[in-house]
């Protein structure tokens, strides 16, 4: 099928992101709003591009890495345009829409053909949960950027800690809603909902991380640098459980490489 | 003295010791990602010799998740819950939601625990047109109190469009010399092409002549006595269609046609070079035509495939694997586990937890 769209995405992603990076450096009212602009477009193409996938291959377009990068890169331009608008901070804005560019530019390099589903993965549950998952993985990495900013600056900044916090209490609820939706997809389909495989023992793994992040912060205080750490290294946990799985270790989803 | 003003008592409920479970568990989980969980002591000791072997198999870590010390940190982790959870009362409005996703991650644990005590699970490989009553669970025979006759099972593949049949038209001098797929190369344009799929015809073009698809087989073998022909496995180690050509006058020949070997047909279509393009099948679908008979008598027939297991007598009975070789049998998982219910209890409560905490709190605080 054509990729005319994705690359229409990816030209619109790239865009944005000059003109977000140049926002950064000249003070001129207009750049962020065009930026703005330039990646609700993007993210417009990629839906339709996700949509026709979705109507050629008769099935959910997330088989593959190929289509769940390009779901991450979707996820992850949404949750930057929505905090973008929310909290108008031009360097958050500039590194998530870099990240989202990444993911969909790996994508493009990656086999694009539509191909069958395999039986494990012929279910309801498939959109339920990479849904969940990627928008979890946004959020994450939008908290991931924020705390990073973070820890790149002398003085301490309340709002990138604030906007840090938030990311991660949206995304632990939807990495959580992720693990739970495989969990019961599982067992409906080789009867355990829980059996230590890779990816799944690794989303767990992440999920203790922002586990102790949300504890340390709510009951210990931490604020700050201290937490942004944390924030890193559950960043640092998502991304083995999203790539380091497939590509180091096998299991159940292997099928996913 | 109260026994909440106890050193113990503030121990176990401190977040301190909450903070490093998480992180204890946390990594005893991450190696156990990286050392390859439950295999044969020969696996073992192909990978880390016999002396690595006798350490992992002392110290567990060839079976964390089911280890000593993974379960004791596991029980440490719940009687750490437990006391906070008892610090809680009397309960108060806004503890709503942390009382919520704590209590829950307790009635899962409970769950699972519900179902290693009295859930079961086995697997049974049915040969075709046979049936079994049994499983083994756990070292023990659990009768299922009926009995499942597989009555067929069926594997089926994508067949790539790219797949396909070519015919091309065999130049004089050229005749078998030219190689394989240097025609194609070439530019030549084949006179047929016909999507490799079993029962797909196409004429041959300025011939009147006819080719057909009749069967395939992944792994084609001849017994040179009988000279019969079979598929020595499902694995596609020799991929052959067998094809019907039918003249203008209504004579017909078939031969197979090979991917890997595609000099070999030559007898029967002298005049006609064929080229079969094997592109590699993805499995579609694996299903097992079951009938479950109770008392004697057949009490349901059900096709069974990967997410859509049947669910019978308080058992649960999935695909889970297949003969690769000959499709002769069909490996299902029996499983029964009272724990789930609990479980799926626990889910709700924890996500509904979250929800209170993170979105119902701060709109009830702002009021």
């Amino acid at each position: 099928m054509p990729s005319l769209y994705l690359n229409l995405s990816f030209g619109l992603y790239f865009l944005a992101m000059i003109l977000y990076t140049a926002g950064l450096f000249f003070s001129i009212k207009t750049l962020p709003f065009i930026a703005r602009i330039f990646l609700a477009l993007g993210i417009i193409g990629l839906s339709y591009y996700l949509h026709m996938r979705w109507q050629v291959a008769g099935r959910p377009p997330f088989s593959n890495m190929f289509e769940s990068l390009v779901v991450l890169s979707w996820s992850i331009a949404i949750v930057s345009l929505y905090i973008d608008i929310k909290y108008k901070i031009k360097s958050i804005a500039a590194w998530t829409t870099l990240v989202s560019l990444l993911a969909l530019g790996y994508a493009s390099m990656l086999d694009k053909e539509v191909a069958p589903l395999l039986p494990a993965l012929k279910s309801n549950w498939l959109t339920i949960h990479v849904l969940t998952c990627f928008v979890g993985y946004a959020a994450l990495t939008v908290s991931f950027v924020s705390s990073a900013i973070l820890l790149c600056k002398k003085k301490e900044d309340k709002g990138l800690d604030a906007i840090s916090h938030k990311m991660i209490a949206f995304g632990f609820l939807f990495l959580t809603l992720g693990i739970v939706s495989g969990s019961v997809w599982a067992n409906s389909a080789w009867g355990t909902y829980w059996s230590w495989d890779p990816k799944e023992t690794w989303s767990l793994i992440t999920w203790f991380v922002y586990a102790i992040y949300l504890h340390a912060r709510f009951r210990k205080g931490w604020k700050g640098r201290a937490a942004a750490w944390i924030s890193v290294i559950g960043f640092l946990a998502m991304v083995f459980t999203y790539f380091g799985v497939n590509y180091l270790l096998t299991g159940l989803h292997s099928y996913t490489g | 003295m109260s026994i909440k003003k106890t050193k113990a008592w503030r121990f176990l409920s401190s977040v301190k010791l909450a903070i490093w479970l998480l992180a204890i568990i946390a990594v005893l989980s991450l190696v156990g990602t990286f050392i390859p969980q439950n295999e044969a002591p020969e696996f073992y000791i192909a990978k880390f010799g016999q002396v690595g072997q006798g350490a992992l198999s002392k110290t567990g870590l060839d079976n964390i998740y089911a280890s000593w010390w993974f379960i004791l940190s596991l029980a440490l982790f719940s009687l750490n819950l437990t006391v906070c959870l008892l610090n809680r009362f009397p309960i108060r409005k806004h503890s709503m939601g942390t009382i919520m996703t704590h209590l829950s991650v307790l009635v899962i644990f409970i769950g699972a625990f519900i179902g290693m005590i009295f859930g079961e699970k086995g697997l049974v490989k049915i040969p075709e047109g046979e049936e079994i009553s049994y499983f083994i669970s756990k070292g023990k025979k659990i009768d299922l109190g009926f009995s499942i006759r597989l009555n067929d099972f069926i594997y089926t593949e994508y067949i790539d469009k790219k797949e396909k049949l070519l015919v091309y038209p065999v130049k004089e001098g050229s005749a078998h010399d030219a190689h394989d797929f240097s025609m194609a190369a070439t530019g030549e344009t084949p006179l047929a092409e016909v999507n490799a799929e079993v029962g797909s015809e196409s004429g041959i073009a300025g011939t009147g002549s006819k080719v057909k698809i009749l069967r395939y087989l992944p792994d084609f073998v001849m017994d040179m006595s009988t000279k019969s022909v079979m598929s020595r496995s499902n694995t596609p180690n020799n991929p052959a269609i067998e094809v019907e050509l039918k003249g203008k006058g209504g004579d017909t020949r078939t031969f197979w046609v090979f991917a890997r070997f595609p000099d070999v047909h030559k007898g029967p279509g002298a005049d006609y070079k064929f080229i079969y393009e094997w592109v590699g099948r993805r499995p579609k679908d694996f299903i097992s035509k079951v009938a479950i008979i109770k008392e004697g008598k057949e009490a349901l027939k059900k096709d069974i495939r990967v997410n859509e297991p049947l669910s019978f007598g308080g058992f649960r009975i999935f695909q889970s694997t297949y003969d690769s070789e000959n499709l002769g049998w069909s490996g299902l998982q029996i499983v029964k586990d009272p724990g789930v219910p609990v479980v799926y209890a626990g889910f709700v409560l924890l996500i509904t937890g979250f929800i209170i905490i993170f979105y119902v709190n701060p709109i009830i605080q702002r009021r």
